[in-house]
């Protein structure tokens, strides 16, 4: 039998893995693409942006001039965002759906296409690969083409979505490290202000629209990432292991924009491991539609009786329910037909506002939202331009961040945001490294003193 | 070639535990969230030693007794940490057995206990040959090697990198020996780590006093 340490934390490192693996490649980039050539870096003139529009950055500059013009970017990126996040969800609200997607698909192409592009030729053109224009432009369409299917379409396994997602985060994050020095920590500490505010705070955009998606059921008009149990490929059954250290057993976890996805209306996706005896539940109900309800309820009793003492008044949605496989013929499965799904959920409604009030949102996996992914890569990318000691206490701050914010969200059980926890151990990290340790390591371990 | 160096230094540094990592710790993730809290931890204990001893650095390099104090006062925290660390696992112990009650799970075994230990200690020694190995080696990248006139026939960088993967088997096993002797109340064991960890630090700061007497600086490309 299988021991316990097994099932523990599956899903806390689902979200890190992509994270970690997108921050290294962000470190790789920088290294490699920096280090190319640093007295042309030194003296190209930095490229004016929507995150530098006031204050040009220039070596020579004072400390106070370039702390006030770095503020002074950072308040007007941070604006110019919450401009644009107000207006995305005026459109939402009043249901130009047909515009947003059209406009995600044509960003995410562009960015694909444009800033991954310019990645590329600057990586053939540091390891010199040999690679003619014509092929080269075919190569790049098609991958472009590929992600943004990949992106808005069902029918693509997830993997390749996820790694789109990660692809299109390195992108971003990549283009973010050539903004000054200053600027980049006075951007980041202001987003994740701005992330607090705009996800917590009532008025919110970001919270008015995860509301807003909560009650249309659809899915977030959004880049977010999506970290599904993978579905157990080689015959394990992977039940959604909650691990402990999160805490009380909840369902809706999700951090930053979050919503349930339209179309769960309890798949069950181990229905593939019906040949293994039993099949988990994998908890996707919404726990707030009568019927799911009262299965829920079944299913519990059926279950072996680990309910929680603590959690068993709130939720009606038990997370781990091993149960014999009769429930299932309700079961839709998400990638099969998506438009019974939607019907369904639709029907379900009615109940849903009824039950809102004292009822589980449950949606599968932890979802985190793409800026997420691209302002860690680009606090690491910076400290990158520093030293690897840096780069690993960042990784570390942001990992644990993370960690903390997961766990927050199994407490509150509401949408969260990712930037601020680890945001802020990030630059504090990245300080007392530089300012603290680098001196005492390098003092002690080129004298080789090791303990 | 110096970057194929560099690789080389990192991975002699590096290579077992990497090899442990991907062998044993990475199927298991609570392992892997093991060994980051504890590469976490060690980071922060670093960061407190520094900020203790910022003040009187940089040390003279001619007399003896600064250095036996910084790592007298290292490895007495350190050892510190490692009992707050078992404090920590202990609870936690007992949280993962009630959990594993209530999914009708076995409890810990034996060699799960140990298997956490050793991601424990693979966390200190990760972060051990991080910070005084890898953040050396940058320099290890570039176009250039670095010797000592007192030995002309090995390279600074692999000297660190063979004491860091010393100091990386002494972390990851010394941690399992401490939980065991621990758990079962064994004095011998527990003494025998922080015993260990010092001698090492000291005899490791004691040759490279003579080895490091003459410093000087010969650049190869």
């Amino acid at each position: 039998m299988e021991s316990i340490l097994d099932s523990i934390g599956v899903e806390i490192i689902g979200v890190m893995s992509p994270v970690s693996i997108c921050m290294l490649l962000v470190v790789l980039i920088v290294y490699s693409l920096s280090s190319s050539n640093p007295i042309s870096t030194a003296s190209a003139p930095s490229i004016r942006t929507a995150a530098n529009l006031v204050y040009l950055e220039s070596p020579s500059d004072s400390t106070s001039q370039k702390f006030e013009g770095a503020l002074l970017n950072s308040l007007v990126f941070v604006i110019l965002i919450a401009v644009v996040t107000f207006f995305l969800v005026l459109l939402y609200y009043y249901n130009f759906t047909g515009f947003l997607k059209n406009y995600m698909r044509f960003s995410t192409f562009f960015v694909l296409g444009t800033m991954g592009g310019s990645i590329f030729l600057s990586m053939i053109q540091h390891f010199s690969i040999p690679v003619d224009s014509i092929t080269c432009f075919i190569l790049m369409f098609n991958f472009t083409i590929v992600g943004v299917m990949s992106l808005f379409s069902s029918g693509v396994p997830i993997f390749v979505r996820q790694g789109y997602m990660v692809a299109l985060g390195i992108f971003v994050a990549a283009w973010f490290t050539n903004l000054p020095e200053w600027t980049t920590w006075a951007l980041l500490v202001a987003l994740a202000l701005y992330d607090l505010v705009a996800v917590l705070a009532p008025g919110g955009p970001l919270k008015i629209l995860v509301e807003l998606a909560q009650s249309r059921d659809e899915e977030l008009p959004a880049l977010v990432y999506e970290a599904r149990p993978s579905v157990a490929q080689n015959g394990i059954v992977q039940g959604r292991s909650l691990d402990l250290l999160v805490g009380g057993v909840s369902d809706s976890r999700s951090v930053e924009m979050q919503t349930m996805s339209s179309n769960n209306v309890d798949r069950n996706e181990s229905q593939i491991h019906a040949n293994s005896g039993y099949t988990v539940i994998q908890d996707t109900n919404f726990g707030n539609m009568e019927g799911v309800q009262r299965r829920d309820e079944q299913a519990r009793s059926l279950s072996v009786g680990f309910m929680d003492e603590r959690r068993s008044s709130s939720c009606s949605s038990s997370e781990y329910s091993t149960v014999v496989g009769h429930d299932t013929e309700i079961v839709v499965d998400e990638e099969r037909s998506p438009l019974v799904d939607a019907q369904e959920t639709r029907n379900g409604r009615e109940q849903m506002r009824d039950g809102l009030e004292n009822s589980e949102v449950s949606s599968r996996g932890i979802k985190l939202g793409l800026g997420d992914f691209v302002f860690y890569s680009v606090l690491v990318g910076r400290a990158a331009m520093y030293d690897l000691m840096t780069v690993y206490a960042c990784y570390l701050a942001i990992i644990s961040g993370l960690g903390c914010t997961l766990i927050l969200l199994s407490v509150w059980r509401k949408a969260l945001p990712a930037l601020p926890i680890s945001i802020a151990l990030g630059v504090i990290f990245y300080f007392l490294t530089r300012l603290l340790m680098e001196p005492y390591i390098v003092g002690t371990a080129t004298n080789l003193m090791m303990f | 070639m110096t970057l194929a160096a560099g690789i080389g230094y990192a991975l002699l540094a590096l290579g077992p535990s990497l090899s442990l990592f991907i062998s044993v710790i990475s199927k298991k993730p609570f392992l892997i969230l093991t060994v980051l809290s504890s590469t976490l931890l060690w980071l922060m204990s670093l960061i407190v030693l520094a900020g203790v001893w910022r003040a009187f650095l940089p040390l003279k390099s001619n007399t003896w007794w600064p250095f036996a104090i910084l790592i007298l006062t290292s490895v007495s925290f350190q050892e510190g940490l490692r009992i707050l660390f078992w404090k920590v696992y202990k609870r936690l112990e007992d949280m993962l057995d009630a959990f594993a009650d209530r999914l009708a799970k076995p409890r810990l075994f034996l060699t799960d206990k140990m298997l956490i230990a050793l991601a424990g200690g693979l966390g200190h020694g990760v972060a051990h040959a991080v910070f005084f190995c890898l953040s050396l080696l940058t320099p290890a990248f570039g176009p250039a090697t670095f010797f000592v006139d007192k030995c002309s026939q090995l390279p600074f960088f692999l000297v660190s990198a063979i004491i860091a993967l010393a100091f990386v088997t002494i972390h990851t096993f010394s941690m399992v020996i401490a939980f065991s002797g621990y758990a079962e109340g064994n004095k011998v064991d527990q003494y025998f780590v922080p015993a260990v960890h010092l001698v090492a630090g000291m005899v490791v700061k004691a040759l490279s006093f003579t080895y490091l007497r003459s410093l000087s600086v010969c650049f190869m490309s």
